[in-house]
């Protein structure tokens, strides 16, 4: 999954003179929180609503003027962006680390898009959910070449299809596999892999 | 009054798959035993065109031509040919066939009648444009889409322990038909959906109510919820009929899903829709099968519900001629008595957690359709 699968565009945007009264006004009407600041169709700066709340409190020691107080001077200039290429694990790295809520995707120095949190949340409900009928089954395998496959391929001598598949790694040299299948029987199939020694987690043996 | 043919049982998926028709032969043949058995009525097989009143054209022109044995290239596009769903010579026509008892109930309730019991159908998983989960047709919104166009308002209850998909999707966003299912949370179990957000769009939003219940939820946490939930929701909607479909699979000896739900909350469930459907629907009520996996426990939770539904007196023990000849027949013991022996399965150790969980799920979906339902 890269960035181009899951940014926004076109993106909405402002110029450094603009005001932060028409700037959030902006972000209000269009229900947003990160405006990128362009200016000769170059992104300068990104300017967000606790970016422009801060500036306009009666905390600021400057006194709030909402209405005289430009973008530009309130912005954050050095932007970290993204490509639409960068793969989405590495754009949530990045907004992960530096705690920051989105970054502007830019592709040969234009503007062409923007991820949110948002949009990484969408991008793990897709990883993660549910978009067929389907059971779950949950396996712990050991963390060595050719464990996963041996799940699948005993999937597939019973029939099953695998709607998605999701594994990371626990503590000790396993993995956790997390598989939807497009099956009602998933206790039959738990059973199956048991007899073949695999340790499932879900769904439990009953003892009666 | 009692729906049923014979014909139900040719709606066979294969000898080693457990929606088998050998359920409503050792039904049947329980109630017969028991002498309480009175002549069914036999319904006309649905048409074509009744089906097609909730499928799409493309469906059922596959489920026909997988009927006659023709090559289909994209039958698993429809969720056919699957190892839940597989195709047999005259699916098309068995399938009707649950579908004409189902919706025989709905015809009799127009024409007057209060209850109905239709000892078969319930195929609620089946969608619009796709077989699923061994659904090929769905019998119950073919019957509530026919009450409905009559101008009738419908409360669907479904305690079938899967989540009732079909039902809920096909009527998303229909004003006049409330869906209310009680099921195993779809965080684990087939079919994934079923979440309390599910609640309904356009002018049926806040009118399907999803209640997903914790594995191992034991008789206790589930009928503290249900007494809570569904008469809240009927009297809220008002409904003209209410239609239940009666799946087993939540009882504890089901192999196919983690509900523990013994005999006792099944007898207590089926008394209670009944008062809930004179309380809050003029007294009508159709009901049908569903899921139910154990032959065990189905069988015994489905006379329960043939003698609730009459009114009978409760028999203890099930007839020993009965019971040794399945046994022999089916090479496994069967419970001897109507109802599951006291404690049958070992005590669970995360009861208050699960109990908790539970109430809070309750909680989260009467605030979240509460202000839709009540106004």
């Amino acid at each position: 999954m890269l960035v181009k699968d899951v940014m926004h565009g076109p993106v909405i945007s402002v110029g450094p003179e603009w005001t932060l009264e028409d700037a959030y006004k902006l972000l209000l009407e269009r229900g947003i929180r990160h405006l990128p600041v362009v200016a000769d169709g170059r992104l300068v700066g990104i300017i967000t609503d606790r970016d422009i709340r801060l500036a306009t409190s009666h905390l600021n020691p400057q006194g709030p003027c909402p209405g005289c107080t430009q973008v530009g001077d309130v912005m954050t200039k050095d932007v970290i962006t993204s490509h639409p290429l960068d793969p989405v694990e590495e754009a949530a790295r990045v907004m992960r680390e530096r705690k920051i809520g989105s970054l502007p995707v830019l592709e040969d120095g234009r503007l062409v898009g923007i991820v949110t949190g948002i949009d990484l949340l969408d991008a793990l409900l897709k990883l993660t959910g549910v978009t067929e009928p389907s059971g779950r089954l949950e396996v712990r395998l050991p963390d060595r070449v050719g464990e996963l496959a041996r799940l699948t391929g005993f999937l597939a001598g019973r029939g099953v299809n695998i709607h998605s598949l999701l594994s990371y790694p626990e503590d000790g040299d396993r993995v956790r596999a997390v598989v939807r299948v497009n099956t009602l029987e998933t206790h039959l199939l738990a059973e199956g892999l048991r007899q073949e020694g695999f340790d499932v987690l879900w769904p439990p043996k009953k003892p009666w | 009054m009692v729906i049923y043919r014979e014909e139900y049982r040719l709606y066979d998926l294969g000898p080693h798959h457990p929606f088998s028709p050998v359920r409503l032969e050792m039904l049947t043949s329980l109630l017969k035993a028991l002498g309480v058995w009175q002549e069914p009525l036999a319904p006309p097989e649905a048409t074509r065109e009744e089906v097609l009143s909730v499928h799409s054209e493309r469906l059922v022109r596959r489920v026909e031509a997988a009927s006659r044995g023709e090559k289909v290239s994209d039958l698993e596009h429809y969720g056919l040919g699957t190892g839940d769903t597989p195709v047999f010579p005259g699916m098309d026509q068995a399938a009707r066939v649950l579908v004409g008892g189902t919706l025989e109930g709905a015809r009799r309730i127009l024409a007057g009648e209060k209850r109905v019991l239709q000892l078969g159908g319930g195929l609620h998983h089946a969608q619009y444009d796709r077989a699923s989960g061994f659904c090929v047709y769905n019998d119950l919104s073919v019957a509530i889409r026919r009450l409905t166009r009559a101008g009738l308002r419908v409360a669907y209850l479904d305690i079938d322990v899967h989540h009732g998909d079909g039902v809920q999707w096909l009527h998303y966003e229909e004003k006049e038909v409330l869906t209310l299912s009680l099921h195993e949370s779809g965080r684990y179990l087939f079919p994934g959906t079923g979440h309390v957000h599910e609640i309904g769009k356009g002018g049926g939003a806040g009118r399907k109510l999803n209640l997903p219940l914790e594995p191992f939820t034991e008789d206790e946490s589930y009928l503290e919820v249900f007494e809570a939930l569904v008469p809240w929701a009927l009297a809220a909607f008002r409904p003209d009929v209410l239609v239940v479909q009666a799946g087993a699979d939540a009882h504890f000896l089901d192999p196919l899903a983690d509900l523990l739900l013994t005999t006792r909350a099944y007898e207590r469930l089926f008394r209670l829709v009944l008062q809930y459907a004179e309380a809050y629907a003029g007294g009508r009520v159709l009901f049908t099968l569903g899921g139910g996996y154990s032959l065990d426990a189905a069988v015994r939770v489905w006379a329960l519900l043939y003698h609730v539904f009459h009114g009978l007196s409760l028999p203890e023990r099930l007839p020993e001629g009965w019971r040794s000849a399945w046994e022999a027949r089916l090479g496994k013991p069967l419970t001897p008595t109507l109802h599951d022996p006291r404690a049958p399965y070992p005590e669970i150790p995360r009861k208050p957690e699960i109990e908790k969980r539970n109430r809070l799920t309750l909680q989260r979906l009467t605030e979240l359709v509460g202000p839709h339902l009540l106004h």
